[in-house]
């Protein structure tokens, strides 16, 4: 994507802005799914440890706008490097949201391994987490790959996480009348349902991003408006 | 670091450079050194002979005392008319070197024709006038000595508007086209008032060279020891009178002549000194 | 003169190009099927552009691209030399400015040009406005007078040359000279001004004053402009055209092209990816 500018220093500097991310995102990742282990196994071991680790992750959001801040003041980027500085941004800002949430998530499996929630609740929050942890998986490879078609399949799955974020609350609900002792256990993975379904919302931007990154145009638009110019003429002709 | 670079090669090329420098400023001394000379000679001889009466009486008949009055008068008329003849042509003919005519066949040829005249002989210009006027008219004429002398102001001034107007940007012209200025307008109001000073100068140059002119003058204007202004007769100058008093056995007649000689040098050189300061306000 | 089918096909550009919407925006000039010629190489090659009345429309591309020559053409410049001539056309009211028969310094009364660097009349900063007012209108002195001074304020001048009106223009800095050239223009009251890279002989605070000034002219008048700075191009322009080895590339809304340009070559130049 980048690579052969005049300026040599402006490939190196977009390639490190784009190694920052990619880093970002497979922190963000590795969180997101020792989350989910904890709040499966029970382990407030690996709990402790998403907690801590969460600030490396704003570390590197804390880069990435350093990063991003110097390639704007300095190299002026237009059109497709000034894409990627922006989607830069708001993806490392997306990133970070998702590690808050595995973070808050892995909190409240601390508070849970205490509690005797109902099991097949918690294994419909493993579901949902296993659906927006392979769907963030997949837009981080479309974005290192800069594959508009595979972020696009990403955008599209939102729906079905959505789908079953909702039959959760509704079986969350249910456990809560039936026995009223595991309000507190239910409100928890509650909490943890919304969270897992936020982060998944912060997946589909990114998604967007890539897009946006790579054509200048989100898939909301694309299907608003189609593509194209004014009008170009090939010059070849 | 440095002492490591001075090999022979280097010394070699050091030693050339001095003795080129040498050559070039004992040349330059060789050449101002007449100069200052004929100047001094100049001045010493022509500074006693200047008086009041220099330029109230006129040439005197030999063995008695006058001045040059006739003599500057003429000079004056001639160089004026001449002037007056040679400039507008010059300016036009320039005009249409660098406005008109800057990429047609026909400027290249005139261009050169027009080197050929600025370096010819100007006793060829005397010679060529004495056939085309003052045979036919019968007699020599003051008139005849004025062409004479435009014909030699003529490529002056067009050389020089040729030149000055060149210098003037094409944008000024472009930035002039460009708020609907017609040419000609153009031309007259930005690139001649852009041009000014060269031209002024050029003109200047033109009356210092025609100033001190004395072969194209012999067979045209001839002399006139006495007082007129008749340019249809012939007519006295200063440096036909100088020509003519220097070399005869007369004292005082060779004392005028130094005086006279004094006097165009110090025409000429004021003239180019004035040149020269329009130029350097210019720019 | 006019073209009998002017009308027709004056609104076939604007349909085209489907990408903008083209309600509310007027073609002031229209440029079809242009080439250009110097001596017997094809600067242009068959050019198709619309100018839009009160945008500004900028030229970008590398040296050589053309773009000069497509601005120098809008007012015949290059008629004042030999062995250049164009083919096409390129309507403006209705009549194709191309013709033989068009009067020139009428129609570059009507389409005004600022240069690369300036180019004050060697006369007093006054005169080098009046001068090109008087060419047109006999004026009594106390309007001339009040059109100088509009011209002047117009280019944002006036507060910095009413005390030394009968200077000479030439005494002023670039930027200052250069809006005085801009004045000039103005007070002939053109109804397009080309600029062929105005700023790029003067320092930053000179250009952001032209860029500032441009976009005010923009108002009243139809602004071409050509720069080798992408920046102001992106800062001053509504419409960008991208050229390339006398081609044009790209023609499209100015965000549009320094966000997301269609073309690889477009693209490639604008994020300096050239060469």
């Amino acid at each position: 994507m980048a690579n052969d500018h005049i300026l040599k220093r402006f490939d190196e500097e977009l390639e490190r802005l784009n190694s920052t991310i990619n880093e970002m995102g497979g922190l963000t990742e590795s969180q997101f799914a020792k989350a989910l282990t904890a709040v499966r196994d029970r382990d407030t071991a690996i709990a402790e440890e998403v907690i801590a680790d969460d600030a490396r992750v704003d570390a590197l959001d804390v880069a990435v706008q350093e990063q991003t801040v110097k390639l704007l003041a300095l190299r002026q980027p237009m059109a497709i490097d000034l894409r990627v500085v922006l989607s830069s941004i708001k993806i490392a800002a997306a990133l970070e949201r998702i590690a808050d949430y595995a973070k808050n998530t892995a909190k409240r499996g601390i508070v849970l391994a205490q509690a005797s929630p109902p099991m097949s609740a918690v294994a419909g929050i493993d579901r949902l987490g296993r659906l927006v942890r392979s769907a963030l998986k997949d837009v981080l490879d479309a974005f290192a790959d800069d594959d508009v078609g595979k972020a696009r399949d990403v955008w599209n799955r939102d729906e079905e996480i959505d789908q079953v974020y909702t039959g959760l609350f509704r079986e969350l609900l249910t456990y809560m009348m039936e026995d009223p002792r595991t309000i507190t256990a239910c409100t928890h993975l509650m909490f943890m349902a919304k969270n897992i379904e936020r982060a998944g919302d912060h997946v589909t931007n990114i998604a967007e991003l890539v897009s946006f990154r790579s054509t200048g145009q989100t898939f909301a638009e694309t299907r608003r408006k189609g593509s194209g110019a004014l009008y170009t003429t090939d010059g070849a002709a | 670091m440095a002492t490591a670079r001075v090999n022979a090669l280097y010394v070699r090329r050091r030693a050339r450079n001095t003795i080129a420098k040498s050559l070039a400023y004992a040349a330059a001394a060789f050449g101002l050194g007449w100069l200052v000379l004929i100047l001094a000679v100049l001045l010493f001889h022509g500074v006693g002979g200047l008086s009041l009466s220099v330029f109230t009486q006129n040439t005197p008949p030999p063995g008695s005392e006058g001045g040059l009055l006739n003599a500057i008068v003429g000079s004056l008329a001639m160089t004026l008319l001449a002037i007056a003849i040679g400039t507008p042509i010059g300016i036009l003919a320039g005009t249409y070197l660098a406005e008109y005519g800057r990429h047609d066949k026909l400027s290249s040829i005139v261009r050169f024709i027009n080197d050929i005249l600025l370096s010819a002989p100007s006793i060829v210009v005397g010679l060529f006038i004495y056939e085309v006027m003052v045979a036919p008219m019968g007699h020599f004429s003051g008139y005849a000595g004025a062409v004479a002398l435009a014909i030699i102001v003529i490529p002056v001034v067009v050389r020089t508007t040729e030149d000055m107007l060149r210098l003037v940007p094409d944008t000024l012209r472009e930035a002039a086209a460009s708020i609907g200025l017609p040419r000609a307008h153009m031309i007259v109001r930005i690139a001649y008032r852009a041009a000014r000073a060269g031209i002024v100068t050029g003109i200047l140059l033109a009356v210092a060279r025609i100033s001190g002119e004395t072969a194209p003058l012999l067979f045209t204007a001839l002399n006139n020891q006495f007082w007129s202004l008749n340019m249809n007769a012939p007519m006295p100058s200063l440096p036909v009178v100088i020509f003519q008093f220097a070399l005869s056995p007369y004292e005082e007649w060779q004392k005028l002549a130094w005086t006279g000689a004094l006097l165009i040098t110090v025409t000429v050189l004021a003239l180019s000194i004035l040149a020269r300061s329009l130029t350097a306000r210019r720019t | 003169m006019s073209i009998a089918s002017s009308n027709a096909s004056m609104t076939v550009p604007v349909a085209t190009h489907t990408g903008v919407n083209a309600a509310g925006l007027s073609e002031k000039v229209s440029i079809r099927n242009l080439e250009f010629f110097y001596g017997d190489s094809r600067a242009l090659k068959g050019i198709n552009l619309p100018l839009y009345a009160n945008k500004t429309t900028a030229f970008i591309g590398p040296s050589g691209c053309g773009k000069s020559t497509l601005l120098r053409i809008l007012n015949r410049m290059y008629d004042l030399y030999p062995g250049q001539r164009a083919t096409g056309q390129v309507m403006f009211d209705g009549e194709n400015l191309l013709d033989a028969g068009v009067d020139i310094n009428l129609l570059r009364a009507r389409i005004g040009m600022v240069f690369q660097k300036p180019t004050p009349f060697p006369m007093s900063i006054y005169e080098n406005i009046a001068f090109g007012i008087r060419l047109y209108e006999k004026l009594p002195r106390s309007e001339v007078d009040a059109r100088v001074e509009h011209a002047l304020r117009r280019a944002a001048l006036w507060d910095e040359v009413k005390d030394k009106l009968a200077a000479s223009g030439l005494g002023l800095s670039g930027g200052q000279q250069q809006r005085l050239c801009i004045a000039r223009t103005v007070a002939v009251k053109p109804e397009v001004i080309l600029f062929d890279e105005p700023c790029s002989a003067l320092d930053p605070i000179s250009t952001a004053k032209i860029e500032e000034l441009i976009d005010e002219l923009k108002q009243d008048y139809t602004i071409v402009i050509v720069t080798h700075n992408m920046q102001q191009a992106a800062r001053v322009s509504d419409f960008t055209c991208f050229m390339y080895l006398g081609d044009l590339i790209e023609f499209d809304v100015t965000e549009k092209i320094f966000t997301a340009p269609t073309d690889k070559r477009t693209q490639a130049y604008i994020t300096g990816r050239f060469g």
